[in-house]
């Protein structure tokens, strides 16, 4: 234990305030793990269950949604902030809270819905000062807030706001923040067209089926972290992964993973993620003592639990002998059968303090880690693996319908995608119609890489393999990820010239 | 029921015509082109058999005067391709417009519409009649021909009837320069031109601008202001001319500088404004 403090405290690659977040996270493993059964510790230890580096005594949520709108409307008596009344009050009452809503990493989460947040303010300035300040907003939060999981939500209304944000995104060309837009009919072509040519330069926003996220969640949701669908004003306690890869190992075939494995690793699963909520709500008293509770920016009523799971492809790979989900027409039917069935044995247990979703736990397609190594994020396709784009995009959407609280794909373009956002916009649409939740894209060539659901720069990678000190702590995740898993090999999906 | 004779399918595209479209290459051209990126587009099978010779995967047999393929075990290294001497294919594909029909419907949700090119797609005009017809019947897509314009006025009438926008690939302004590029005169190209543009169907005119043929500044001048006295609408594709897959004399030419590309491309644009539109 000294040794890995005295590590933690010497090495040359963290600045003070990574150095201080694990610190805290050593700090708080002495205690022992929340009260879990002798099974759930057994999926642990050998890490076919994980709970991303929560620590073992929760003391604040993991994703935090504040309702940011009622902060606007109301201010903040803790803060000491009155309602604002023009666009420099807006952003900088804003750029207060931030700092003061919790996560694992220090830094928020969810940034509110940034375009609905600032319009009222907008016209209160000229439209210089409005561009100077929006650059400074997002130049503060890339700066001050340095995680590439701290994200903003905009759309699908048209705004100013929203159309100034992805101008000076595709300028400031950072990592930070992630932005999602919300997308459906109501979003006008040309606001959806400036928001794919942004993605294509940036590699965000992502896109967010709007319509389809109503019925799951309501309008009050908000997209957090890296494709956490979750409630305005609520959020989720924690999130716990099963290695659904892992899991198939255990079995001997198909039928015993569906009839015995599966069950009990998702009763372990859910035993840890409910453990962890009560401990959190009952006994770290963060509900009880968090001004964003005093001040109705978050309800206990709004908070669920997420269970999440990953390594669909090579589970399936494993047991049915080779097959490949997007190839293999048995092996997508076994894709859909494991998750409906992981589903259903989420959905039969209740959830402790998951009103957010019913009493039941969120499930989730887990987006993978810096340290998975030849196992595939969530539920997609093995990168390099992906059969054709439509195909792709199909057996996607069939799968991510499963999810209620986020579930992604990233689909790669070639830069000749620059010169026809339409016709990229088409495949979007065509994806949500075809049940895809949350589309990402990327171009090839683009300076900022998307790991996994954040981004990172080409050139801080190179910095980080140097040994040289970096403000983003997910710099070292991305540049991690690339080597563990194959995050270049994705597919890039190519407009061949025709010919002569 | 017809068949048309398929080299490939691209089924998402983004450089093909407007929006994403499922593009289409048939088989067989009527003009030789020095500068040809795709040689293997040009004939027709004659089943002479080298090719089976060459195949690593056993994916070639000849049975008769005839190659069979088989897609299933093809590990896509066009070994095939390169030693064919009668610059064709033996992967062909002869697909009946059904067929063709079911997996553009099939796609439909990602698609704005099908484009057809080659090879010269519009020698199997018969065929694109009748695809196209089915496509628009029954489905809201966009069809789309990809052509060299080298065809009787009579064909471009007819496929004007069930074409909503044409590609042309005009090899050189310049009546020498053309023949010598293509080996043909390019009189009925420019003629065939001009009625699809009185169409309001001519979507884009794309140039490869080869060293020494139509890369210099008097002939990218004219190209643009032919155009720019067609029509109001039309786009100029300017293509830079790489050595990629060439197997004329021209495979051993200097590849066209970025710098000069650009000059060139600055002269289209200074005529046709936002008309004119830079690939590199």
């Amino acid at each position: 234990m000294t040794e890995r403090i005295k590590g933690i405290i010497q090495d040359t690659r963290l600045e003070f305030h990574q150095k201080r977040g694990q610190l805290a996270y050593e700090a708080e493993n002495m205690l022992p793990y929340v009260g879990i059964n002798e099974r759930s510790k057994e999926y642990l230890d050998k890490r076919i269950i994980c709970d991303i580096f929560e620590g073992h005594a929760p003391y604040r949520p993991r994703y935090i949604l504040p309702d940011y709108l009622r902060f606007m409307k109301n201010g903040s008596e803790y803060l000491g902030i009155k309602p604002p009344e023009d666009l420099y009050e807006a952003v900088n009452a804003l750029l207060i809270i931030y700092r003061y809503v919790p996560s694992i990493t220090g830094y928020p989460v969810y940034l509110g819905q940034a375009d609905e947040l600032l319009e009222p303010y907008m016209d209160t300035v000229n439209g210089q000062e409005a561009e100077k300040l929006l650059r400074l907003y997002l130049t503060h939060i890339d700066r001050v807030m340095p995680d590439a999981f701290v994200h903003m939500n905009i759309g699908p209304r048209d705004t100013k706001a929203g159309r100034l944000i992805l101008k000076l995104e595709a300028e400031l060309r950072k990592a930070v923040p992630n932005i999602s837009m919300k997308y459906s009919e109501e979003t006008p072509a040309d606001f959806a067209r400036l928001a794919v040519a942004t993605a294509l330069e940036v590699g965000k926003p992502y896109f967010i089926n709007h319509s389809a996220m109503l019925a799951l969640l309501g309008e009050n949701y908000g997209i957090a972290s890296c494709y956490n669908s979750l409630n305005i004003g609520g959020g989720s306690h924690t999130l716990v992964r099963l290695d659904l890869k892992a899991a198939a190992g255990l079995a001997g075939g198909y039928q015993a993973f569906m009839d015995a494995v599966l069950p009990d690793a998702i009763a372990s699963l859910c035993d840890i993620i409910n453990a962890r909520a009560r401990f959190l709500v009952e006994a770290s008293g963060f509900f009880q003592s968090s001004f964003l509770v005093r001040e109705g920016l978050i309800q206990l009523s709004r908070f669920t639990s997420m269970a999440g799971v990953f390594g669909l492809y090579e589970a399936v790979e494993l047991l049915s002998d080779g097959l490949r989900m997007g190839h293999d027409r048995p092996a997508d039917d076994m894709a859909d059968a494991i998750v409906r069935r992981a589903r259903e044995l989420v959905k039969g247990q209740t959830g402790a303090y998951c009103d957010g979703t019913g009493g039941k736990i969120g499930f989730h397609a887990q987006s993978g880690i810096d340290s998975d190594l030849d196992v595939t994020a969530g539920v997609r396709i093995k990168a390099g693996m992906e059969p054709g784009l439509f195909e792709q995009i199909r057996l996607q959407g069939s799968l991510q319908g499963y999810f209620d609280t986020g579930v992604s794909d990233i689909y790669n373009f070639d830069s000749t995608a620059k010169k026809n956002t339409g016709g990229v916009l088409k495949i979007i649409n065509g994806a949500m119609k075809n049940g895809i939740l949350i589309f990402a894209l990327n171009t090839a060539d683009s300076e900022l890489v998307r790991i996994t659901g954040y981004l990172v720069k080409r050139s801080d990678i190179r910095k980080y393999e140097n040994g040289d000190p970096l403000r983003e702590g997910t710099v070292k995740l991305g540049a991690d990820s690339i080597k563990n898993k194959s995050v270049l090999e994705r597919r890039i999906w190519k407009s061949d010239e025709g010919c002569c | 029921m017809m068949k048309a004779v398929v080299n490939r399918i691209i089924p998402n595209t983004l450089i093909d015509g407007p929006g994403s479209r499922m593009a289409i290459f048939l088989q067989g051209c009527n003009m030789n082109c020095l500068y040809c990126h795709n040689p293997e587009t040009q004939n027709q099978c004659t089943g002479c058999g080298y090719c089976t010779g060459v195949c690593p995967a056993g994916a070639l047999t000849l049975s008769g005067n005839k190659v069979n393929y088989n897609q299933e075990v093809c590990c896509g290294c066009d070994r095939c391709i390169g030693m064919c001497p009668h610059s064709a294919s033996p992967k062909c594909l002869e697909l009946e417009d059904e067929a063709l029909f079911e997996t553009v419907k099939a796609n439909e949700d990602f698609i704005d519409g099908v484009t057809l090119s080659g090879g010269e797609c519009t020698l199997q005009y018969r065929w694109i009649q009748a695809f196209f017809s089915r496509v628009k019947a029954q489905t809201g897509l966009s069809c789309f021909i990809d052509t060299n314009g080298y065809m009787d006025e009579a064909v471009i009438r007819e496929l004007c009837e069930v074409t909503d926008g044409f590609m042309f690939d005009l090899k050189a302004l310049n009546k020498e320069k053309h023949v010598l590029l293509t080996g043909l005169d390019n009189r009925l190209v420019l003629e065939n031109m001009s009625y699809v543009s009185e169409q309001q169907r001519l979507y884009e005119v794309r140039t490869v601008v080869v060293p020494g043929f139509t890369d210099s500044e008097e002939e990218i001048g004219n190209i643009s202001e032919y155009i720019r006295t067609l029509n109001a609408y039309t786009c100029f594709k300017l293509i830079r001319f790489r050595r990629q897959g060439v197997r004329s004399i021209l495979s051993d030419f200097e590849e066209l500088s970025k710098e000069t590309f650009e000059h060139l491309y600055n002269i289209a644009y200074n005529i046709l404004g936002s008309r004119a539109v830079n690939t590199d």
